[in-house]
């Protein structure tokens, strides 16, 4: 294989690990401070897809507005899912889950009635390639990484250097202490469910220019999710940089030197062994 | 108490004399096709909480289904075993891998165990879709045979053409797989199991050897979803990998945890309720998945402990409210 071929595949694991380390953020940001495991986050994600999809395809907006716009109304829709659906539920994963597995239900429904079960696509609004050493990479996969590290880096400087940032690390850390010191849990795991689906919904949106979507989209994208987090070590941030960075290039990479079959298999392989040398994945601690 | 006891056999049996006559009323082939999956998913949402007996969620049934159909049908069609040990096989082999990859497994703690079974069940779906010399590949394979016919000289000829054999089939699996389930559950194994859900460190500090305990309630709790599997292969005539998915593993979860994980009747009754109301309710056709999450949602916001805890809430619920009368007067 030459090493043209091999840095392509290297760009699109890249791309690949962007998505799911968007998608893995708002599941450890609400795993840690809720303690619940939110399996409808794919839904969010799925739903992000699709509202971007009638702006801008549908209306005729501007790709990034759409964006904009589908992120905040689908953060407000994570924030009314939190009041609603998950407060009573706070540190009970089994009875969370049960409730997120209806609202799974719910959501691909509601969708399925409203688009249609058929996948849909747009055309990219990031079209042509940027040639750089002979390599050609996609304007699409070089922005998708690019609003994936930006914003990381808003995030880890948000969680770092704000007193409502403290206050999330505190929370996932040891909620009693952190509700004894003052600080308002109600509030800050509505500001985590908004975090978390507005990422959600950026990730699908960006997707949507890379692949089709349709309806039952969300749970690869859960899946992933759950495997990068695992991996990385539950409610760690940079844990879930690093998990969605391996998977992400193994996704982009393995099928190319192998079969997909293979590259599945090494895929699950990898994890479980990581998993079983290393019971609280890479970056996470007891 | 010996009347008690009587009397609770005695109902027992009822039910199932009913359970008996109950293809008599519902002669349909798709009724007896929707009473053969609920007792399935009964037998499969039952096995799943002796796995959550010792405090581990274990999400591979699909996998070991899919284990357990290929299992049977590749005994029956390329060695020319009896389906009838072909089946016992089908249960026998997930198990076997289910004590392999066990004592790995059970390292893993809470969520992290859920999701390497979660992995080992995909690797197998992969597999089956892929070894496409053995499987049949992603197509799966088609016409298995039907059970042998079970033939006592004048007085039974079971031949498995119609599905009320089937029915009965099931029925007599799912008596014996509940008893054994039951007896697990009420031996010494069962409490030592409740021991290690409540404290591990604890169970293990006074000598259990949690390890072992925990791989053993995984691999009986594997033993009948394979069973399960070769039985719905040879019921249906045909398999594909893609027959039992995630998707399904994630039912038989909710069944389980809708009826209440607490009681041994709890996932009996999810499974019965939540098989049986969408296809109730199927002449609304769309909105049949919302009513099922509406179901699922008004049992996990009102009923703590599922629906099989219902009843003793009712009963405290109701003393609390005639200890208030009587204080009152």
């Amino acid at each position: 294989m030459s090493t043209a071929a091999l840095l392509q595949s290297i760009l699109n694991g890249l791309a690949l690990a962007g998505i799911y380390i968007l998608v893995a953020l708002g599941l450890t940001l609400v795993l840690s401070i809720m303690g619940i495991v939110q399996v409808a986050h794919g839904e969010i994600y799925m739903i992000g897809a699709y509202s971007v999809y009638y702006m801008f395809v549908a209306l005729g907006l501007n790709f990034f507005l759409a964006i904009v716009i589908s992120t905040l109304l689908i953060g407000g829709l994570g924030v009314f899912l939190e009041r609603s659906c998950f407060r009573p539920f706070r540190g009970q994963p089994d009875r969370a889950l049960t409730i997120s597995i209806g609202l799974i239900l719910i959501l691909q429904n509601v969708v399925l009635s409203i688009a249609g079960g058929h996948p849909r696509s747009y055309t990219s609004p990031f079209p042509g390639v940027l040639k750089i050493l002979g390599i050609s990479i996609s304007w699409e996969r070089l922005i998708i990484v690019l609003v994936g590290l930006v914003l990381l880096i808003a995030l880890f400087l948000f969680i770092r250097t704000t007193k409502t940032g403290q206050a999330m690390l505190a929370i996932s850390q040891e909620r009693d202490g952190a509700a004894l010191q003052g600080i308002n849990i109600d509030r800050i795991s509505a500001l985590a469910m908004f975090l978390g689906c507005a990422l959600a919904a950026i990730a699908g949106a960006l997707i949507g220019a890379l692949f089709s979507i349709y309806p039952t989209m969300g749970s690869f994208a859960l899946m992933k999710g759950i495997t990068v987090i695992i991996l990385g070590g539950l409610g760690s941030i940079s844990g879930a940089v690093v998990g969605g960075l391996i998977i992400g290039l193994i996704d982009g990479v393995m099928p190319v030197l192998t079969t997909t079959y293979i590259a599945g298999l090494i895929g699950f392989a990898t994890i479980i062994i990581i998993l079983i040398f290393r019971p609280q994945g890479i970056w996470g601690h007891e | 108490m010996n009347k008690r006891i009587m009397i609770s056999l005695l109902s027992y049996g009822i039910l199932i004399v009913c359970i008996c006559f109950l293809p008599f009323f519902f002669p349909g082939p798709y009724h007896l096709h929707v009473l053969i999956l609920t007792m399935m998913n009964i037998i499969l949402a039952s096995s799943l909480r002796l796995i959550n007996l010792s405090g581990q969620l274990s999400l591979a049934h699909g996998g070991m289904m899919t284990i357990g159909a290929y299992t049977s049908t590749l005994l029956v069609m390329k060695l020319g075993f009896s389906s009838w040990l072909a089946l016992l096989m089908a249960g026998f082999f997930p198990a076997v891998i289910a004590c392999l990859v066990g004592f790995p497994f059970v390292r893993l703690k809470g969520i992290y165990f859920a999701i390497v079974t979660i992995f080992l069940g995909e690797m197998i779906v992969l597999t089956a879709g892929q070894w496409r010399s053995l499987t049949g590949g992603s197509s799966g394979i088609f016409n298995i045979p039907r059970p042998n016919p079970l033939v006592i000289p004048g007085i039974v000829n079971i031949t498995f053409s119609s599905k009320v054999d089937f029915y009965y089939l099931a029925f007599v699996l799912m008596l014996i797989s509940l008893l054994i389930l039951y007896a697990v559950e009420n031996s010494r194994i069962g409490l030592t199991l409740r021991g290690i859900q409540q404290t591990d460190s604890l169970a293990e500090s006074v000598g259990i050897n949690t390890a072992g305990f925990k791989v053993l309630a995984f691999t009986i709790g594997c033993f009948f979803p394979g069973l399960i599997g070769g039985f719905y292969s040879q019921y249906i005539s045909a398999i594909n990998p893609d027959t039992f998915g995630f998707l399904f593993t994630i039912y038989l979860l909710v069944y389980m945890t809708v009826g209440g994980a607490e009681r041994f009747i709890g996932p009996i009754l999810g499974a019965f309720i939540l098989t049986i109301f969408p296809e109730v309710t199927r002449p609304l056709k769309a909105f049949v998945p919302f009513f099922f999450a509406a179901v699922l949602m008004v049992v996990i916001f009102f009923m703590p402990e599922g629906i099989a805890g219902l009843p003793e809430r009712l009963h405290k619920a109701i003393r609390k409210l005639l200890e208030k009368k009587t204080n009152h007067a």
